[in-house]
């Protein structure tokens, strides 16, 4: 199981290491539960690291998020690795980015570290509210084990666990350089229960659903900063000339910035659901994101973010593809 | 230069096809007042020569730089008003065309709401005519070869005629010699000529051409490129002899261990070969062939005390080392003649095809009354002691052809006539012979088809309309249940020998050749040409043309005349040499792709590669579009998550402002 010392020990071998520029890990954050990313240049500051049921920040995002900068002249780019601690699903961004060749494979050192599913932090903080110096928290048998300042409470694990992690597939990462330790058994059957409830509204049900949620989006863009798979250089939303979404903030102009950011992640969201974590009017952009997911693996048996060698999804087509939905 | 748009709009009545549901003079009319368009005209034929002379007269007098002609589908026109604005010193790519025939007066019968159609569909031409840019074509030459696939008579034909222009061909053929099903047949409808007699000769003339290299047993394994500039690699399978050795004397057949135990392919399996074998006497090259799959050397690795084919061959011609080659050709067009396939009777289980020795295809009743064929021309059935002549002789036409529950809607037009062909050849050859043929109706549409019908019909065939629904055995006759639909009596029909009139059918490898040359299926399977009237012998790929029956049932004077056709439109590229290349191209904004190579592998026409470029000293990888192979076809475009990849003129800055007036914005 969650073998600290172990990880310590990995993190301060990696850093050492020539081709390793840094490492990008968890540690516990300033406030209650919440835990911050951890970017370790030197060894000594392995000591900071954690693993827990509070890593739930997706790290994938930083490899693609990382400026390169302009290369003085005469000088040689920076190639060495960047190491990054993983849990299932973060793989899945790792492995999906490797398809899009949006990073290479020798430019990053992954850290596999198998999960047995995170805490959904609204529903922590509901419970535990007003926590202020920081909470550490531990997995126990189907119970999450959270060291408060007055006192050691146990929650059954389905009361706090996060919506992605209900039903997971995959807590294992599915690419990694070294596994900290053994993988957990997975116990999510794949089922888009979530998606069936809102495909069973009609139409009228469904929009009206949607445009009360799109009303209230802020467009913070939050959601697209936190996604691992949204990292274009210049993102086509952005674009002024030809202007695809304007920059009101309206029930419309946000419909088509969520659309096309839905459909954007079309066979390549990987589920980490970090859009829905970080958005602060609570959208469930996961929904939107799940039932692309779904249509894309019911007809195409496609699913994104687990074979680096594989096709992009876009252009994995197949003669005998079903078009049914195709007039 | 002042390039402030001014934009011409021509709406044109095209007679009364769009006049009859648009008021053209209502259309033009609200064009003029719209922003940038400087004149707005309607005219009865824009396309006409005087239609075409008012477009280049205002372009000089009113100083337009921009047209926008408002007729017919830009597949028919966009060529003929791109050259008139040429002619008028502009640009030929300032032109934009708005359907306002296909897309409305042809599909609209309210001609208030047609009018309205148009007149939005005419702003949104002008929206985009402003922000069109000039584009440039640019030139590539044309290898001056064609590959050619297949050869059968579609493919001997093409290439005799491109050879003979004085260009290089490659003639390549999967089986081991050149003929194709044409070579199979015995007579030929309606003229009754020997089908060998007139074919041969063209056979040999293939492979002595000094311009054609003849690759038999040999099949095209890669294509790349684009038209002009095709890489073909061929793949030589090996023979196992040496061609250069065998003389084709034939000994080694005799030897074979298997001589006469394999269902001859020639003789659509009702003759028998060996292992090693020539397909028929007169197979050019006259080369013998050992076949892979059969050869107990091969297959096993031993063949009694030593391959006796070896042992008998004087010439020591064979060689069992033999490996398949790899041959890379460079040509400018290719011609696709790849056939057909007859339809797998087996699959009428109600004609018993499988079930009964006497029931039996077409194509084996041509083998049969052949005099190269197994039993020497004569038409006898069984075995040995069993052999027997038939006396009652049925034909059923219409087998896996016009028939839904195989899925084969279309006539395959040649077996109304082959049938009356062989019931004429069974009325010669057995004049004591019952013949009737079982039809539902007889197609004789040819020049000479229907004397030849009244001819068969005068020697004593009869014709049954009734398409049987059953044939079983009573006893050692096969009994045909049928209705006699003009008489409307049920039959039951004793006879020897029934012929199943079975169909043509696309290839089962036509798949293979599809994703080898990007080609498209119609929706009997069979290739698509680019036009079904006009452009007969093209297909979407440039430079890649179709003759015979791999685009659709055809009979020999047919096929002979679409090879003819293919010949000469491979020949138009290859005598001029040059080939424009499209303008309207992709191109990619390298600063602000992010290398994905989404569009890379999007591409059907590999025309999109990822490179290295230096980013401020981070070298970083983008997609680059290769002009020659770009076909326009926008996919990469559609598929690029940051709209990096655009496709010129049709460009999202360009598109966008015609659908937000077709949606109702301005």
């Amino acid at each position: 199981m969650v073998d600290l010392e172990k990880l310590k020990n990995v993190a301060k071998e990696t850093v050492s290491r020539e081709d390793v520029k840094y490492l990008v890990g968890w540690r516990q954050g300033t406030y209650g539960f919440r835990v911050s990313p951890h970017f370790m240049t030197k060894p000594e500051d392995a000591d900071k690291l954690i693993f827990s049921p509070l890593c739930v920040n997706n790290l994938a995002t930083y490899l693609t998020l990382a400026e390169k900068l302009p290369v003085p002249r005469g000088e040689e780019p920076d190639t060495r690795k960047v190491a990054l601690m993983v849990k299932g699903c973060d793989s899945r961004a790792v492995v999906q980015q490797l398809i899009e060749k949006g990073i290479e494979r020798d430019s990053v050192y992954v850290i596999g570290c198998p999960c047995q599913g995170v805490l959904d932090l609204e529903k922590v903080e509901e419970k535990f509210p007003g926590v202020q110096s920081p909470v550490d928290v531990q997995w126990g048998d189907d119970k999450f084990i959270i060291n408060l300042p007055d006192g050691t409470q146990e929650v059954p694990r389905e009361e706090l666990l996060a919506q992605k992690c209900l039903n997971c597939r995959y807590p294992n990462p599915v690419i990694s350089d070294v596994m900290l330790w053994e993988e957990v058994e997975a116990w999510g059957n794949g089922e888009y229960a979530d998606v069936k409830e809102l495909e069973a509204m009609d139409s009228q049900e469904r929009w009206t659903f949607w445009q009360e949620k799109f009303a209230s989006c802020i467009r913070c863009y939050a959601c697209r900063n936190a996604c691992p798979m949204c990292y274009c250089e210049d993102c086509v939303l952005d674009r002024l000339n030809p202007q695809w979404v304007f920059r009101s903030n309206n029930i419309s102009e946000n419909t088509v910035f969520h659309l096309a950011r839905a459909f954007h992640l079309a066979g390549r969201c990987i589920e980490c659901g970090e859009c829905e974590r970080v958005c602060p009017m609570g959208l469930p952009l996961m929904s939107l994101n799940r039932k692309l997911a779904k249509e894309v693996r019911e007809k195409y048996a496609f699913e994104p973010g687990l074979d680096p060698e594989s096709k992009p999804f876009q252009s994995s087509y197949r003669p005998d593809d079903q078009e049914d939905f195709i007039l | 230069m002042n390039n402030k748009p001014k934009i011409g709009v021509y709406v044109c009545h095209c007679g009364i096809n769009i006049a009859k549901a648009v008021d053209v003079e209502a259309v033009a009319e609200f064009a003029s007042r719209l922003p940038n368009v400087k004149v707005a005209r309607n005219y009865a034929y824009m396309c006409s020569d005087p239609g075409q002379l008012l477009i280049r007269e205002d372009i000089k007098n009113e100083g337009l730089n921009r047209v926008v002609v408002a007729s017919c589908s830009p597949r028919m026109h966009e060529m003929t008003f791109r050259k008139t604005l040429a002619e008028a010193g502009l640009n030929p790519y300032y032109l934009e065309m708005a359907n306002i025939r296909e897309h409305c007066s042809w599909v609209h019968e309210d001609r208030e709401k047609a009018t309205e159609k148009a007149k939005r569909l005419v702003f949104s031409a002008v929206a985009k005519a402003r922000l069109l840019e000039p584009l440039y074509e640019n030139e590539v030459d044309v290898e001056p070869a064609t590959l050619i696939i297949g050869g059968g008579i579609a493919g001997i034909q093409a290439a005799l005629d491109i050879a003979d222009a004085g260009f290089k061909v490659y003639l390549v053929e999967k089986t081991p010699s050149v003929g194709g099903r044409m070579s199979q047949l015995d007579k030929t409808f309606p003229t009754l000529d020997c089908s060998a007699c007139i074919l041969t000769p063209k056979m040999v003339d293939v492979a002595s051409h000094p311009n054609i290299d003849l690759m038999t047993y040999s099949e095209v394994e890669e294509i790349s490129g684009y038209v002009g500039n095709f890489d073909v690699k061929v793949r030589k399978k090996a023979r196992y002899v040496d061609v250069d050795k065998c003389t084709g004397c034939g000994i080694c057949a005799q030897e074979c261990r298997l001589a006469g135990r394999i269902p001859s392919e020639f003789d659509a399996g009702i003759g028998k070969r060996g292992a090693i074998y020539l397909p028929f006497p007169q197979a050019v090259p006259a080369k013998y062939t050992i076949d892979p799959e059969r050869c107990l050397m091969l297959t096993r690795g031993k063949c009694g005390k030593g391959p006796k084919c070896e042992a008998a061959c004087a010439a020591g011609a064979i060689n069992f080392e033999q490996k398949d080659e790899i041959v890379e050709v460079k040509v400018g067009t290719v011609i696709v003649a790849t056939g057909f396939d007859v339809f797998d009777a087996a699959k009428k289980p109600e004609y018993g095809y499988s079930d009964y020795e006497n029931v039996i295809t077409a194509l084996e009743m041509e083998r049969l009354v052949s005099a190269s064929g197994p039993t020497g021309g004569n038409i006898v059935l069984g075995k040995g002691e069993d052999a027997f002549v038939p006396k009652e002789v049925a034909f059923i036409s219409c087998v896996g052809s016009r028939d839904k529950s195989v899925g084969n809607e279309y006539c395959s037009r040649v077996c109304c006539m082959y049938t009356a062909k062989l019931a004429h050849l069974v009325k010669e050859k057995l004049p004591e012979a019952n013949v009737r043929v079982y039809y539902m109706d007889v197609r004789a549409f040819g020049k000479g088809f229907e004397e030849f019908y009244d001819r068969v019909r005068r020697e004593g065939v009869r014709y049954v309309r009734g398409n049987p629904s059953e044939i079983f055995k009573r006893g050692d006759k096969l009994v045909i249940k049928a209705e006699d639909t003009l008489r409307s009596t049920p039959i039951e029909d004793e006879v020897d020998l029934v012929v199943l009139a079975v169909g043509l059918e696309p290839r089962k490898d036509t798949r293979q050749i599809i994703d080898l040359l990007r080609l498209s299926q119609s929706a009997d399977r069979f290739y698509l040409e680019a036009h079904p009237k006009l452009a007969p012998v093209n297909t979407a790929t440039d430079g890649v043309f179709l003759a015979g029956c791999a685009q659709g049932p055809k009979d020999i004077p047919d096929t002979v005349a679409q090879a003819k056709g293919a010949a000469s439109s491979a020949l138009v590229l290859l005598s001029s040499g040059k080939v424009k290349i499209g303008a309207q191209i992709s191109f990619v904004n390298e600063s602000t792709c992010r290398g994905c190579g989404y569009c890379v592998e999007i591409c059907p026409y590999s025309a999109v590669e990822l490179v290295s470029v230096n980013r401020m000293g981070n070298m970083v990888q983008v997609a680059r579009v290769n002009e020659a192979l770009c076909k326009g076809c926008g996919a990469c475009s559609a598929g690029c998550l940051s709209g990096s990849i655009q496709q010129r003129s049709f460009m999202d800055r360009q598109i966008l402002p015609q659908i937000a007036v077709l949606g109702g914005v301005r």
